[in-house]
């Protein structure tokens, strides 16, 4: 069919050796050796399996006191009428709160009230990663719920489904799909942040808890290279693991719970590397088992009238307790807000006036690393569009590097560009793109995945080449798959910020000017509330600002003039 | 079986009321095949949603066996246009998930599943799911599953308008065929469709609304001895008369 040259197999070899031999000649061949040596003693690193462990557990807490918050907010808001017009711009703006911005928060709750004992920081450790993995989930269950097609609900109900059955055979699994592929997002954005939720700070003092996490910030705070790659490794390695024995499993199963009956490209496409099911079929298959025979015996009648009865329970213990509990609410977040305004009141300090300047070198910067990562990725995904049996191996790398915090890598990043070039200056744009590329890649390939082939050929038969092929067709074709990684990457990024913009390395803090920078001194030199309140006005007014003025339009725009389907 | 008084229903279209459904009266007798014919926009899907008690009207009452209808109706079940079944669950779970919401014991809901499952010609795909099936036997499926309940009422809502000519000459064959078996509890059936030629081949009555808001234009018995074929004298007579009370 289409007349395709294999890639000799010792290409990807050369370029790797041909890019490590450049990097050796512009950085100075110790700096290479020395993050050499650390790779190479790094195995020997003590404590980071437990490290691994308690990471773990914090994230799977979160994750699951994640999945419980969403599923409320997410359901109020496909349910009750009006509520999605207050929840959903809510989640948005939880959503560009970086997670520095939830340390107040943190500290009062656990920290003041809770007496700050070991348990009281784990649970504040725990909410800030909630916080970075919440939001996108509430979407996912609010997408789901809302995208039920009419017949289907109506059908649902024609059969007088009702309650937990209702529950469980069509709202839970019309959710699927959605929170599969977000509960992936999540977790990697949990990864990310991690390196900024392990360790607590209270204006002067800072707790450490043990994780992979607080290793690779302190490791990179000390410059010690051998601890930072070893946590690197652990890192990776659990990563991947998940990946494969998880995730990978995991969204072949959620194909079954998709409306579109398509057996097409995207069922082949994971069919075509389809692992053996590590693991997860064996370990699932009792659980299942046991499950499907607990449900099966659940009486529903008596299962509905329980429900019901502790519905009842709970309306009258509301009747009783809505007027403290209310009262406690109003107050809580009366003083919240009032501490928030306090904090904000001038006169502000000399710092603030800098503000806007920091905001624009942000800005500038995430343009920078965005234009960029595309510089690779737009010839990268042309080619594959030209190579259709490439798709398949560049997205799973593509899906490998985005289930990859690339915080992990800062480290080596910074171990190697320090005071190079430019110095922080590039570090902080090569820290954006790390983070930002991925998805733009995932995307992208998504997008040229789905041209289909007839109209290549068809494009083909009307005797253009290549070149005018990937204007005409592969380029419109993809651009709304371009809209949705950028929206993401961008989201994404605007967070990253917070650790882009402020590295310690060695014991010296290496900073450039941007609202990230701000946010940082904010926490961990002045203390200022002042300026850490400001600085998040602005950042979080910015990102909704844009998303709503230029992303959303974009999308809107593109979806309706570059839609293949219909 | 099932009385509409005075129905009328409006939908908000940019915060203004628009009529869709108005002043519907109607008596639906047991026994009875009945087809509502309208074209596109004249509100017949949402007057079977209305009968169905998926829907309240927004004036009027609709009664069943003299009973107001103010939820859905469990007494009758109602086949999709879409099909509607869930992608997640095999065909034999689809059919007996109506059995399970009215706590029919698991062994009878499954045999229960399994006699319908067969009486559409289904038998031997209990275990596949929908999206290996093809549209005709997905809504042989969906007739299963309205019929596994026993409802006493059957709506249908264009269930052949997603099927080639073929299969869904074989589909109107086979609802004729269940519906005239008197072994079986249903035998009131109210259809929707927009082909006057499927109405007239089907249904005792044909009730022809007029086009927004829905108004009821005409209400004809057909007489024509069963079985009919579209060769039959006086079908292409009546099947004229209904197309000139729509346009």
């Amino acid at each position: 069919m289409s007349e395709e040259r294999t890639t000799p197999a010792w290409l990807p070899i050369l370029s790797g050796l041909v890019l490590v031999l450049f990097l050796g000649l512009v950085l100075g061949p110790e700096r290479v050796l020395h993050v050499a040596r650390g790779v190479a003693r790094a195995p020997r690193a003590p404590d980071l399996l437990p490290a691994a462990g308690w990471s773990m557990l914090r994230m799977t807490a979160s994750y699951l006191a994640s999945l419980l918050f969403a599923w409320a907010a997410g359901y109020y808001a496909a349910t009750r009428p009006g509520a999605a017009r207050v929840i959903l711009p809510l989640l948005d703006v939880g959503q560009s709160v970086p997670v520095l911005g939830f340390f107040p928060a943190a500290i009062y709750l656990f920290l003041t009230l809770l007496g700050g004992g070991r348990l009281s920081l784990e649970l504040a450790s725990i909410f800030l990663i909630f916080t970075c993995q919440v939001w996108n989930l509430a979407f996912a269950v609010y997408e789901g719920i809302s995208t039920i097609p009419a017949e289907t609900r109506a059908a649902a109900d024609s059969l007088g489904l009702r309650g937990v059955l209702r529950l469980r055979a069509l709202l839970l699994p019309a959710c699927i799909p959605s929170l599969v592929y977000n509960s992936m997002l999540s977790w990697t954005n949990g990864w990310y942040f991690l390196i900024a939720c392990e360790i607590i700070v209270t204006g002067k003092a800072e707790y450490d808890l043990p994780g992979l996490g607080s290793i690779l910030s302190r490791a990179l705070a000390r410059g010690d290279l051998m601890l930072a790659t070893g946590a690197l490794f652990t890192l990776v390695a659990l990563v991947i693991t998940i990946e494969f024995v998880l995730w990978r499993p995991m969204r072949v199963w959620s194909q079954r719970y998709r409306y579109d009956t398509m057996q097409g490209e995207e069922a082949e496409e994971e069919t075509a590397f389809r692992l053996p099911d590590l693991g997860i079929p064996t370990l699932l298959r009792p659980v299942r088992a046991l499950v499907h025979s607990l449900w099966e015996r659940l009486p529903i009648a008596a299962a509905n009238r329980a429900a019901a009865r502790s519905a009842a329970l709970a309306r009258a213990a509301w009747r009783w307790l809505r007027w403290p509990a209310g009262v406690a609410l109003v107050a809580g977040v009366g003083f919240g807000i009032a501490g928030i305004v306090r904090a904000m009141s001038p006169p502000w300090p000399r710092e603030a006036a800098a503000l806007p300047l920091a905001l624009l070198f942000s800005f500038l910067r995430i343009a920078a690393a965005y234009v960029l990562a595309l510089a690779w990725i737009l010839p990268l995904a042309l080619w594959a569009s030209d190579h259709p049996r490439q798709v398949r191996r560049l997205s799973l790398i593509a899906q490998i590097g985005a289930s990859i915090p690339a915080t992990a890598f800062f480290p080596v990043l910074v171990a190697l560009l320090v005071d190079r070039f430019g110095g922080m200056e590039i570090i902080s744009i090569a820290l954006a793109m790390t983070g930002m590329q991925w998805y733009l890649l995932f995307n992208l390939l998504g997008g040229v995945q789905r041209v289909p082939r007839d109209l290549h050929e068809s494009m083909r038969s009307l005797g253009l080449d290549r070149r005018q092929i990937h204007r005409k067709l592969v380029i419109p074709a993809c651009m709304p798959a371009l809209v949705t990684g950028s929206v993401v990457a961008w989201g994404g990024t605007w967070n990253a910020l917070i650790l882009s913009e402020y590295v310690v390395y060695r014991g010296r803090t290496y900073e450039v000017l941007g609202i990230g920078q701000m946010l940082n001194r904010a926490t961990f030199q002045t203390g200022s509330r002042t300026m850490l309140f400001l600085s998040i006005a602005l950042l979080v007014g910015t990102v909704v600002a844009f998303n709503r003025l230029v992303w959303d339009r974009l999308y809107r725009e593109v979806h309706a003039r570059y839609r293949l389907e219909g | 079986m099932l009385a509409l008084r005075r129905v009328a229903k409006s939908f908000l279209d940019r915060a203004r009321p628009t009529p869709v459904l108005e002043n519907i009266s109607l008596d639906i007798p047991e026994h009875e095949f009945v087809c509502i014919v309208g074209p596109s926009g004249s509100g017949k899907s949402t007057l079977l949603r209305i009968m169905m008690g998926l829907t309240p009207p927004s004036s009027g009452e609709v009664l069943y066996r003299g009973q107001r209808v103010t939820s859905v109706n469990l007494h009758a079940a109602m086949v999709f246009q879409s099909f509607a079944l869930l992608p997640w669950l095999t065909v034999q779970a689809n059919v007996e998930l109506g059995l399970r919401a009215r706590d029919l014991p698991e062994e009878d809901a499954r045999k229960r599943a399994a006699f319908y499952l067969d009486r559409v010609g289904l038998d031997g795909y209990e275990e596949a799911y929908p999206m290996e099936l093809s549209g005709g036997m997905k809504q042989r499926a969906g007739l299963a599953r309205a019929l596994a309940v026993e409802p006493e009422l059957l709506f249908m809502d264009e269930p052949c308008a997603g099927l080639d000519a073929l299969t869904s000459a074989n589909l109107r064959e086979e609802v004729l065929t269940l519906w005239s078996d008197h072994a079986l509890p249903v035998n009131t059936v109210v259809m929707v469709t927009h082909i006057i030629e499927e109405a007239v081949l089907m249904a005792d009555r044909v009730v022809v609304l007029s086009s927004r808001p829905g108004r009821i234009a005409a209400d004809l018995q057909v007489k024509l001895p069963r079985p009919r074929s579209k060769r039959d004298e006086g079908f292409d007579e009546l099947v004229d008369s209904i197309f000139e009370r729509i346009v």
